[in-house]
């Protein structure tokens, strides 16, 4: 009986139906040529799980083992949410476009500067809720009040360079909004995109930014995801073109409405 | 809900050490492993509100796990920051001293990255053929498919190295 590789290796993989492994099985007692594909695949598999059996046995890192107890919670399903924080929106990845509008100056220096830590600020729990720098509010992410007035007031051109929050980029996103990007040092260091909406400030996207290794050329695998949850949440959401100094202060005017 | 919260929580906890090694088996080191499996844990406990028990609680983090994965592979590139392969693979055995385990890590990181993940998730992971598909989100034919090229790629890698 001919059996095929895929017969074989779904077999080994506990995929066939009685029926189909009576069929193999014969094969394998009746041909030894099929009996020594079916040994091989067999060996493949048990050599690749002892191979990486031995994690089972370390000790867990303890801050993971953290990060599964205190890591902020949403619980909403709603479009507007929490929950896509982190969501990387995997649709259009569009690299050029990307490389191209991270050459803002004031976006490539906060690129340039920060390592960027997991993503999402283990500080939510941490800090007293009036000093947090947000906080939730209907399932959606809204900016503190002092990261709020920094939102609200500060333009980009005449903010002082070591403002506590800096805003990065200023633009119109897709649902209309006004939306800014900041990096900010409370909360032990963070970075995202808020847009504005009726009273608030949504947070879009969030990540934690640490100073620490700033500018020393260190790269860290560690949170890079992050900056791509900030870019691609603008890359996702804007509209045209950043605004430039006058639009953002027109805006500003217009209380971001 | 904070009891049910903490409940998933601590499966989460008790599904750290595969989750580490789901992470092992994509990210080729040990660091971005440990890395991701954060990132991952931070993700899931975000998205609390859209878990449903349909799916076994590892499938929906192994999905979880690959979108973070597939996010900063592409961060990388656009930073130019990729790791050649082979290079990268020097990292893996660091952590075991056992030879073929080290052979089968580093053939392992040669792999595309679908392979990767495909043999990570059926032979590595045990998860059924359906399980594996709808992390990868792939049809079924596309997953075997790319088992099985994985598979004989592995093995001519494993060859090449014995001789």
């Amino acid at each position: 009986m001919m059996i095929s590789d895929e017969q074989i290796m779904a077999y080994v993989d506990g995929e066939l139906d009685a029926r189909a492994r009576a069929d193999v099985e014969q094969a394998v007692a009746s041909d030894p040529e099929i009996a020594r594909r079916v040994a091989r695949q067999r060996a493949l598999r048990e050599k690749l799980r002892s191979a990486f059996d031995d994690v089972l046995n370390e000790a867990l890192p303890e801050h993971l083992v953290a990060a599964a107890r205190n890591a902020p919670v949403a619980s909403v399903s709603e479009r507007r949410n929490v929950a896509d924080l982190a969501q990387v929106r995997d649709k259009k990845a569009a690299p050029e476009r990307v490389a191209r509008r991270w050459s803002w100056p004031e976006w490539s220096a906060i690129a340039a500067s920060v390592v960027l830590g997991a993503i999402i600020a283990n500080l939510m729990w941490r800090s007293p809720s009036d000093l947090a720098p947000f906080s939730a509010k209907d399932g959606r992410l809204v900016a503190g009040a002092t990261l709020a007035e920094a939102l609200t007031q500060q333009l980009a051109s005449t903010q002082p360079a070591d403002a506590l929050t800096r805003i990065g980029v200023s633009f119109r996103s897709r649902s209309g909004d006004y939306c800014r990007t900041f990096v900010t040092r409370a909360g032990g260091g963070l970075a995202g995109v808020a847009c504005h909406r009726v009273d608030d400030w949504t947070l879009e996207a969030l990540s934690r930014v640490e100073a620490g290794s700033a500018g020393t050329g260190t790269y860290s695998p560690a949170g890079s995801s992050l900056p791509a949850a900030v870019s691609q949440t603008v890359e996702e959401q804007i509209v045209g073109e950043p605004l430039d100094a006058a639009a953002e202060a027109a805006a500003q005017r217009s209380g971001w409405r | 809900m904070s009891r049910a919260v903490d409940l998933f929580r601590d499966e989460i906890i008790e599904l750290l050490p595969r989750l580490r090694r789901f992470a092992r088996t994509i990210t080729r080191n040990p660091h971005d492993a440990d890395d991701l499996v954060q990132v991952t844990v931070e993700r899931a406990l975000l998205k609390f509100g859209q878990w449903k028990d349909e799916a076994r609680l590892e499938s929906w983090m192994f999905g979880i796990m690959r979108n973070a994965w597939i996010d900063e592979v592409r961060a990388r590139v656009r930073r130019d920051r990729v790791f050649a392969p082979a290079e990268a693979g020097e990292n893996v055995g660091a952590h075991t001293s056992d030879q073929d385990a080290i052979a089968l890590q580093s053939a392992l990181a040669r792999l595309p990255e679908e392979q990767r993940m495909a043999i990570g998730l059926v032979l590595v992971e045990g998860l059924s053929y359906k399980e594996a598909a709808e992390v990868l989100d792939v049809p079924i034919g596309t997953l075997t498919s790319r088992l099985a090229r994985g598979r004989e790629a592995l093995a001519a890698l494993l060859l090449e190295g014995e001789r």
